[in-house]
C-alpha cells in the first residue's frame, strides 16, 4: 500500500508535467455541442460576438475561447495547430461570427457559443474567393459593418468605418497580436478582396 | 537495500497509472467549469462623426452599441441619447436615439434639427449609450462635454474633381536615401512572418532635417540614416506593428498596438540614445496615426475619432487627461489644425481651422474609390495631401499639393506594399520633400519625391 501511495503521488506529478498535457491544454475546456439553428442574424450581434473574443488570444486552426479576457496560452509557437491554445484564428473567428455551417453547401445560421471548439472548413483564401454557400464577394468600397476583407493569408471583419478612410477591423491577427480591433487599410490593399455573408437580418 | 517484491512493483505501477489518470481527470474537471467573466468587455460604442458638413446637408448621427454577447444570439438591447448644441459652446440639448431596423452603419440614430445641423458655427455633441440588460453606460467620445465631437461647416471650400483615375502612370522617386536588405545586420531591416501568415517589415519611419529614422521593430531597434551612413539604436519595443515619430529634441515616440499580454495600446517615449523615458496607455482601444504636435505626441484614436495628446511638454498624460483634451483637427506647429474626413466611397473633405473656425477648405471627389488619407500637412501656404485610390485589384497613392485655387501639383506613386507596415505610416513630409516607406521581396527602402518649391 505504501508503494502504491508513493507511486500515486509520482503519477499526479507526472500528470501535471507538460508532456502528459500536450494535447489536453485549453481545448480540454472546450465542448462539441451542436450549434443552435437561428432564424435571425444581425450585424450588431456579430459585433457583440467578435468584440467579446478580444483578449482571448489566437490559435492557428483554432476556434474555442472563454470570456475571461485573458489569453490562457500566450506563448504558443506560431503556425502550429497542435498546440491547442485559446482563441480562434482569423478564419475561425470569422466562421463563428458569421454563424456558418461546417457543411459548405448549407447557408443557414448556426450559433456557435464561444467554448464550442470549431474552426469551420474555410481558409482565408477560401473566404476571399467567396467559397461556400453562405459567402460571396463584395465590392470593397461598399463593404460595411461585419463584411470582411480577405487575402490568401488573412481575413478580418469590419467593426466600423473610420474618419481617415481606413477601417476598424476585428481580427485574430497572429499569435503575438492575439484577437483585437486594429486600424487597418485592407480596403485599399490589392492583395485583399471584399467578402460578405448572405442572410443578415438586420 | 532490499530487493523489491513483485507485489510492491505491481503496486507501484498501479499507483503511477492511477495517479496520472487521476491527475488528468482532476485537471480537466477543474478546467471544465466556466471561468469568471473578465471585466474588460463591457458596453461600448462606435460612431463615424460628420466632421465637415456642407450647407443644407441633412445630418443623421449613427451609433453602434456593442455589449457582451447574449446567450440567445440576439443583439444588444440598447438605448441612448445624444447631447447636442448649435455652435461650439453653451448648454447641450438632449435628443433620444431611435433604434433602427438595420445595423450596417450603426443601428441607433438621430436626425439633427436643421437649426442645429445648419448652424453657421457648426455643432458639437456627445452621446451616452446604454446596455439596457445591465444598465451599464458608455460616453462617446469619452471626454463627454469637456471634449465633445465638433462638426464644422465646410465653407469656404475649393471644389476639386479628380475624375476617373488612370492607373499605371506613376512617378519615379528623385532619390532612394534608404535601401535596407532583409536581415538583422547594420543597414538591414528585419522581416517577420511567413508565406502562410504574411510578412511584416519595418512598420514606420520618420524624417527630420533629411535624417531618416526607420523603426526596425522586428530587430527591436531604430536605424538612423543620413548621408549614406546608418546608426542602429536599440529600443525596448514588443515587435508589434507600431508607428514612430521623432520629436524636435531627438526623442523617439513609438506607438505600439495591444497584444496578447497588453490590453490597451501603449506609447513609449525613448531618449535619443534609446533608453526608455516613460510609457503611457492610450485612452482609446485603437489608434490610426501618431504625429508630433506643438506640445508633444498626438494620436488619432478610435472610437473617439479624435486627435488626443499623450504627453505635453515632455510629461505623459493619464487616460482621463488625454480624453479631456481630444479635438477633431490635427494640431499643427503653426497653431492651426487640419480636419480630415474621407466620406462615402470617393470623397475627401479637408479644412484648415483656427480655433473652431474654418480658414480654408477643400472638397475633393473622384470617380475612382478613395481609400485612406495617408498624409495631410501644410507646406508653406499650401497643403500636401496623400491618399490612396483603388479598384478591386489595383491601388496607387495620389499626391496633391493644394492651395486656395485648387491643385498646384499632382502625381501618383506606386504603393510598394510587399510587407505590412503601420496603417498610416507610409509617408512623411520633411521640408519640401515627400518620403515614402516601401518594401519588396529583397528588402525595405525609403524613396524621396521633391515637390515643386513654393514661390
Amino acid at each position: 500500500m505504501k508503494a502504491f501511495l508513493l507511486a500515486f503521488g509520482v503519477g499526479l506529478l507526472l500528470a501535471g508535467a507538460s508532456g502528459a498535457q500536450a494535447y489536453h491544454r485549453f481545448w480540454a475546456r472546450c465542448n462539441y455541442d451542436a450549434p443552435t439553428f437561428m432564424t435571425t442574424m444581425t450585424r450588431d450581434a456579430g459585433q457583440d460576438y467578435s468584440n467579446a473574443a478580444r483578449y482571448e488570444g489566437y490559435q492557428w486552426g483554432g476556434g474555442c475561447w472563454n470570456y475571461d479576457d485573458v489569453d490562457s496560452y500566450p506563448y504558443d509557437p506560431p503556425g502550429d495547430a497542435s498546440t491547442h491554445g485559446e482563441g480562434g484564428d482569423c478564419s475561425g473567428l470569422t466562421f463563428k461570427t458569421w454563424r456558418e455551417s461546417t457543411d459548405q453547401w448549407r447557408d443557414g445560421r448556426y450559433y456557435w457559443r464561444a467554448l464550442r471548439n470549431v474552426h469551420g472548413p474555410y481558409t482565408a483564401g477560401g473566404f476571399k474567393s467567396g467559397q461556400g454557400a453562405p459567402n460571396h464577394t463584395v465590392n470593397k468600397s461598399t463593404a460595411g459593418v461585419m463584411d470582411a476583407f480577405a487575402s490568401e493569408t488573412h481575413i478580418g471583419m469590419v467593426f466600423f468605418r473610420s474618419l481617415y478612410g481606413g477601417d476598424q477591423i476585428v481580427e485574430a491577427k497572429c499569435e503575438a497580436c492575439g484577437t483585437n480591433i486594429f486600424y487597418r487599410t485592407y480596403r485599399s490593399d490589392p492583395s485583399y478582396g471584399g467578402v460578405g455573408r448572405w442572410g443578415w437580418t438586420g | 537495500m532490499r530487493r523489491p517484491s513483485i507485489r510492491s512493483l505491481a503496486g507501484g505501477a498501479a499507483g503511477i497509472a492511477a495517479g496520472v489518470i487521476g491527475g488528468i481527470s482532476l485537471t480537466s474537471l477543474s478546467a471544465a467549469g466556466e471561468p469568471a467573466l473578465g471585466s474588460r468587455i463591457g458596453v461600448e460604442g462606435s460612431h463615424l462623426p460628420p466632421a465637415l458638413t456642407l450647407p443644407g446637408e441633412p445630418v443623421r448621427l449613427r451609433y453602434a452599441i456593442v455589449c457582451r454577447p447574449h446567450d440567445d444570439g440576439e443583439p444588444c438591447d440598447g438605448s441612448g441619447e445624444v447631447y447636442v448644441r448649435a455652435g461650439q459652446s453653451g448648454s447641450f440639448k438632449r435628443l433620444a436615439l431611435t433604434r433602427g431596423a438595420d445595423s450596417r452603419d450603426g443601428r441607433y440614430f438621430v436626425d439633427l434639427p436643421s437649426a442645429i445641423a445648419g448652424s453657421e458655427q457648426g455643432f458639437s455633441y456627445y452621446a451616452v449609450l446604454r446596455d439596457d440588460s445591465t444598465g451599464a453606460t458608455v460616453t462617446v467620445p469619452s471626454g463627454g462635454p469637456a471634449a465633445p465631437q465638433r462638426s464644422l461647416p465646410l465653407r469656404p471650400a475649393t471644389q476639386i474633381d479628380l475624375g476617373l483615375h488612370s492607373f499605371g502612370r506613376t512617378r519615379e522617386p528623385d532619390v532612394r536615401p534608404v535601401t535596407a536588405p532583409w536581415g538583422s545586420g547594420v543597414g538591414q531591416a528585419g522581416l517577420a512572418g511567413s508565406r502562410e501568415l504574411g510578412f511584416v517589415g519595418p512598420s514606420a519611419f520618420d524624417v527630420v532635417a533629411g535624417q531618416v529614422t526607420l523603426l526596425d521593430q522586428v530587430n527591436r531597434r531604430v536605424e538612423r540614416w543620413a548621408r549614406g551612413r546608418v546608426e542602429p539604436v536599440p529600443v525596448s519595443v514588443t515587435g508589434g506593428i507600431a508607428d514612430v515619430a521623432v520629436e524636435p529634441d531627438g526623442s523617439l515616440d513609438v506607438l505600439e498596438p495591444p497584444d496578447r499580454l497588453t490590453a490597451a495600446p501603449v506609447l513609449r517615449s525613448f531618449r535619443p540614445g534609446g533608453s526608455l523615458r516613460w510609457s503611457q496607455h492610450l485612452a482609446d482601444r485603437t489608434w490610426a496615426k501618431l504625429v508630433v504636435g506643438p506640445h508633444g505626441p498626438v494620436v488619432q484614436q478610435q472610437p473617439s475619432e479624435q486627435w488626443r495628446p499623450v504627453a505635453e511638454n515632455g510629461r505623459s498624460l493619464g487616460r482621463a487627461a488625454q480624453a479631456a483634451r481630444g479635438v477633431m483637427g490635427r494640431p499643427l506647429m503653426n497653431g492651426l489644425a487640419l480636419v480630415v474626413e474621407r466620406r462615402g466611397a470617393a470623397e475627401i473633405r479637408i479644412a484648415e481651422i483656427v480655433g473652431n473656425a474654418v480658414v480654408r477648405g477643400w472638397r475633393i471627389a473622384g470617380a475612382t474609390p478613395l481609400g485612406e488619407v495617408q498624409l495631410a500637412e501644410p507646406l508653406g501656404n499650401r497643403i500636401v495631401l496623400v491618399a490612396k485610390t483603388y479598384s478591386e485589384d489595383r491601388s496607387e497613392d495620389i499626391v496633391l499639393v493644394l492651395d486656395r485655387t485648387g491643385i498646384v501639383q499632382t502625381f501618383s506613386v506606386d504603393p510598394h506594399e510587399w510587407a505590412e507596415s503601420a496603417p498610416l505610416a507610409r509617408f512623411r513630409l520633411d521640408g519640401s520633400s515627400l518620403y515614402q516607406l516601401g518594401s519588396a521581396p529583397s528588402g525595405a527602402f525609403v524613396d524621396r519625391f521633391d515637390l515643386e518649391v513654393q514661390r
